[in-house]
């Protein structure tokens, strides 16, 4: 049993707001429960409270009392804790040790010094109780999200403890892998396993939990109980900002006439005017390991909105990369430009011909993860040197339009990963390129910012820029996107 | 693809990568070792084999070979400071490439746990211990981030051209540096949460132990240092 | 931080800190020493050092709080390049070095900005022990080295009078300042602004 009673929290770090103010709250054994609410609502700051990371990795000043099984744990260490109590992570990059996944498996096993018959034992078990197998003794630098994600599950499962927290578990994974990740909570969960998850992806846990237990401001504002749950509408959701309740996956939206690009063959997307069109030929990459990405012929519509999707591992991110010049390539991208388009128009019908740098310079890429594109000191510096000519004025309108104004001096680093997003975004708008790509753009954003960068998208669509992204979120699809193409791998 | 198991034994690698070390890059011993020398810039090419490492394998090989042709070819019909800029080029290649590789062959096929139980059995203390393991752990994220940054420089047109060295540090080392905390921070929230740096004794089920191959490796330095060492005094004497 | 209370010993979080640490900090400095194949280039290798990892170096030193960090790092770093075949020396020199940048940043309590950069320079004097061979074992080390052509070695001794020694701690340890001058001003220009502090 877990108890919460009149618990306040401020970070050290923030001293200013209160991340949480007075939660008072019991979770029975056994329980599954939802932390639900926006971004910084203080779901993740719930956890740190349980699994002792409050107060000894993040300093704050803490009221009330925390009890697990009737016992305070608010002045036990870290190191009381495991055992009884396991966290998954959200950045599957970034939590293990190491190198090898039987190794990370029976990592914790071995810090609490069990004997080695005891930790074989459980290591066969786990292995054989999430059939992960194939998972074995591998590289964890080979491994998809996916693959990660279940690797860190397992490895909080050798532990054997009775209160499992994750921590948005799901944000960097695909809908394969959440649907993974369902079936592991719910082999927790008729263990008989306490189990509390913030996430707000909340469509593939919906029907398993007992509870929901909804933040706002870091006060809890509704704690629904499965009655209640099964009444939900996607209205309802809307109105509490949550994401969609709808478990859908993006492949879905991809028409049964097919608009699938199948790597080694031509893809045409049939447009009215020749003029609405990007054409894409020979992109290919081929990896150290051998295989080879190759993309003959895209048609892609010009001024639209359009979503890749396919399974992991089909190379959506590459091809994002090929384009945008990441990855050095041969390919040729035709832009019909009126009067413009010169000789080579004429010669293939298609429209001017782009190549290497120059193709570089017409497109902008969003990357997954924002921190690795943003270098300067202030928000604003970080539009102003991307502008092809330096224009403070223009700059401030520009964060204007992504609601970034107010954080123009900030550090780019320490805003929100939405944030981060939107910095990138103004970036690619000061830039002036007409091609917009961006991978994943809406992992980890409740649904206010995922609503954001939809507007955002459809805005900059308007004003005449042509958008690719790749994305594996089905309401994003909903909202924002007009055509959807299945990237998939070569069928034999 | 599947980590590849090693039939030495941790503590044989990390003697034979300081072998590779002082007897190949540095030369010690000189012209009196050159058959050992010999042997030694050999010795990576078969355990990365051993391993089916076979691409680094083979592109070492074509690397070695075409700086002895160089070597053989060009070198001798050169003079001055082109000679001396060959030569360079040569000794750097042929000295590095066999250490580099037992590197590469050595982090291929180490666990993590087996360097850390290796390092468990020679005492030395955790406080050194775990501080090397997270850094092994480490070394390939601090390259990711690294080449994620360097792409997306290139992708936005930031200091390809006329790039200044401040501007450098700043765009690229700062990031890095940034990026590769924050993961940092994470890694060692996992770690503690997994019970890592509870003062007591771990356990280790991973087995380490000296095999036959182990023994015949501790053989072959013993009698080139004996060997060594006899020419050395043999000189003195 | 009074929460940790006033256990002094290091834990698990200080550990892992300081492999992190090194990690950045050995990557970093690698990038420039291989540079250090060129006679001219080797002179001003642990200059270089000095003045580039003091970037990661000053980040570093927010995170330490306890005694016995900077002597770990140190003492690895000595490891390194013992491994990679530069003599015992430089693990000696380590040591040593190791404990007085320690007691250097003790005498600030382990929060004193100008112990800091003082720190930084006395820090990076383990790369300072490669040369040692260089100088206490001269004939040896060329003996070693006799491959790298007699061009390479005579502009090698050329560069290398006795004095040159005291010359390269000097020249280390201003790099090192200068380099810890410099993480400090990236620490104020972005680190701490970041939230990485």
């Amino acid at each position: 049993m877990i108890q919460f009673e009149h618990v306040d929290f401020t970070y050290e770090a923030n001293s200013e707001t209160p991340s949480l103010r007075d939660i008072s709250f019991t979770v029975k054994t056994g329980e599954c429960v939802l932390l639900a609410g926006a971004s910084g609502c203080g779901k993740s700051t719930l956890l740190r409270l349980l699994n002792g990371l409050i107060p000894e990795f993040y300093p704050g000043e803490r009221k009330g009392r925390v009890l697990i099984e009737g016992r305070e744990i608010s002045n036990q260490e870290i190191y009381d804790l495991v055992g009884r109590i396991g966290t998954v992570f959200q950045n599957p990059r970034a939590q293990f040790f190491n190198v090898d996944t039987t190794s990370e498996l029976v990592f914790g096993c071995e810090n609490l010094a069990l004997p080695e018959e005891e930790i074989v034992k459980r290591l066969e078990k786990t292995v054989a109780d999430f059939h992960m197998e194939k998972l074995m003794n591998r590289s964890i630098f080979e491994l998809s999200g996916g693959e990660k994600q279940r690797i860190a599950c397992a490895s909080v499962a050798t532990l054997h403890p009775e209160i499992i927290l994750l921590d948005e578990p799901s944000a960097n994974l695909d809908f394969e892998g959440t649907e993974n990740l369902r079936q592991m909570l719910a082999a927790w969960k008729e263990l008989g396993k306490t189990i509390l998850i913030a996430e707000h992806r909340i469509s593939y846990v919906w029907d398993i939990v007992d509870r929901v237990l909804y933040l706002e401001e870091g006060r809890l504002r509704a704690d629904w109980h499965k009655e209640e749950l099964v009444n939900f509408t996607e209205e309802t959701c809307q109105k509490y900002g949550l994401r969609s309740l709808v478990r859908s996956s993006p492949m879905m939206f991809v028409t049964p006439e097919g608009y699938r690009l199948e790597q080694n063959t031509a893809v045409t997307k049939a447009v009215k005017e020749q003029a609405d069109q990007i054409v894409l030929r020979d992109f290919s990459y081929t990896y150290r390991h051998g295989a080879t990405f190759r993309v003959r012929e895209l048609r892609l519509p010009r001024y639209k909105v359009t979503a890749i999707v396919g399974a992991n591992g089909t190379g959506k991110t590459t091809f994002l990369e090929c384009l945008s010049g990441i990855r050095k390539n041969k390919g040729k991208l035709y832009l019909a430009e009126g009067e413009n388009a010169g000789q080579d128009a004429a010669e293939n019908g298609l429209g001017r011909a782009y190549s290497g740098r120059r193709c570089q310079k017409l497109i902008f890429m969003v990357m997954q993860d924002p921190n690795h594109q943003l270098f300067t000191e202030s928000v604003l510096d970080e539009v102003l040197v991307s502008m092809p000519e330096e224009d403070e004025d223009k700059a401030r309108v520009i964060l204007e339009e992504v609601d970034l104004a107010q954080y123009a001096d900030r550090h780019p680093m320490s805003l929100s990963g939405g944030q981060k997003q939107r910095v990138a975004i103004a970036c690619a708008i000061a830039s002036k390129r007409p091609i917009l790509l961006l991978d994943e753009p809406t992992s980890g954003l409740d649904r206010k910012h995922m609503l954001e960068v939809a507007e955002l998208l459809k805005r900059l669509k308007e004003q005449g820029r042509t958008i690719i992204t790749v994305t594996h979120d089905s309401e994003f699809i909903r909202i924002c996107c007009d055509e959807v193409m299945e990237l998939s791998e070569v069928s034999a | 693809m599947e980590l590849q198991k090693s039939f030495l034994d941790p503590r044989t690698k990390l003697l034979l990568v300081f072998v590779e070390a002082t007897l190949v890059l540095a030369t010690a011993g000189g012209e009196r070792l050159v058959v050992f020398r010999l042997a030694f810039t050999v010795l990576p090419f078969l355990l990365l084999l051993t391993a089916k490492c076979y691409s680094a394998c083979i592109v070492g090989m074509l690397v070695l070979t075409v700086t002895e042709m160089l070597k053989y070819f060009v070198f001798q019909s050169s003079n001055g400071t082109l000679s001396f800029l060959l030569l360079m080029a040569i000794t750097l290649i042929t000295r590095f490439l066999p250490a580099y590789l037992m590197g590469v062959y050595v982090i291929r096929t180490t666990k993590v746990s087996e360097f850390k139980a290796a390092m468990e059995r020679m005492h030395v203390p955790d406080e050194l211990t775990i501080p090397m393991c997270v850094m092994f752990r480490f070394f390939p994220t601090v390259r990711e981030e690294g080449t994620s940054i360097r792409a997306a420089m290139k992708m936005r047109g930031i200091g390809l051209g006329g790039g200044k060295a401040s501007e450098m540090l700043e765009y690229r080392v700062v990031p890095m540096i940034s990026c590769s905390a924050k993961i940092g921070e994470e890694l060692s929230a996992s770690a503690l949460t997994r019970g890592l740096g509870k003062n007591r004794k771990r356990t280790n089920i991973c087995k380490i132990g000296f095999g036959v191959a182990d023994y015949i490796v501790m053989v072959v330095v013993m009698v080139m240092i004996i060997y060594w060492m006899a020419g050395y005094f043999g000189s003195v004497g | 931080m009074n929460s940790q209370g006033n256990n002094s010993k290091l834990n698990g979080r200080d550990l892992i800190n300081v492999g992190i640490y090194s990690a950045i900090y050995f990557v970093i400095v690698m990038a420039f020493a291989m540079t250090g194949l060129i006679p001219i280039f080797l002179m001003l290798l642990s200059s270089m050092v000095a003045f580039f990892g003091g970037i990661p170096f000053m980040l570093f030193l927010t995170k330490v709080k306890k005694p016995g960090m900077i002597f770990i790092m140190s003492v690895i770093m000595g490891v390194l390049v013992f491994v990679t075949g530069m003599t015992y020396m430089p693990v000696i020199v380590s040591v040593i070095t190791g404990i007085i940048a320690e007691l250097v940043y003790r005498s600030g309590s382990y929060q004193s900005m100008s112990k800091a950069i003082l720190t930084a320079g006395v820090f990076p004097l383990w790369a300072v022990g490669n040369y040692l061979p260089l100088f206490l074992q001269r004939e040896q080390y060329f003996a070693q080295r006799e491959s790298y052509g007699q061009e390479y070695a005579d502009a090698v001794m050329r560069l290398t009078p006795n004095w040159m020694m005291i010359v390269l701690v000097l020249a280390t340890f201003l790099c090192g300042i200068l380099g810890g001058l410099l993480g400090r001003f990236l620490l104020k220009k972005h680190f701490k602004k970041a939230g990485i502090v």
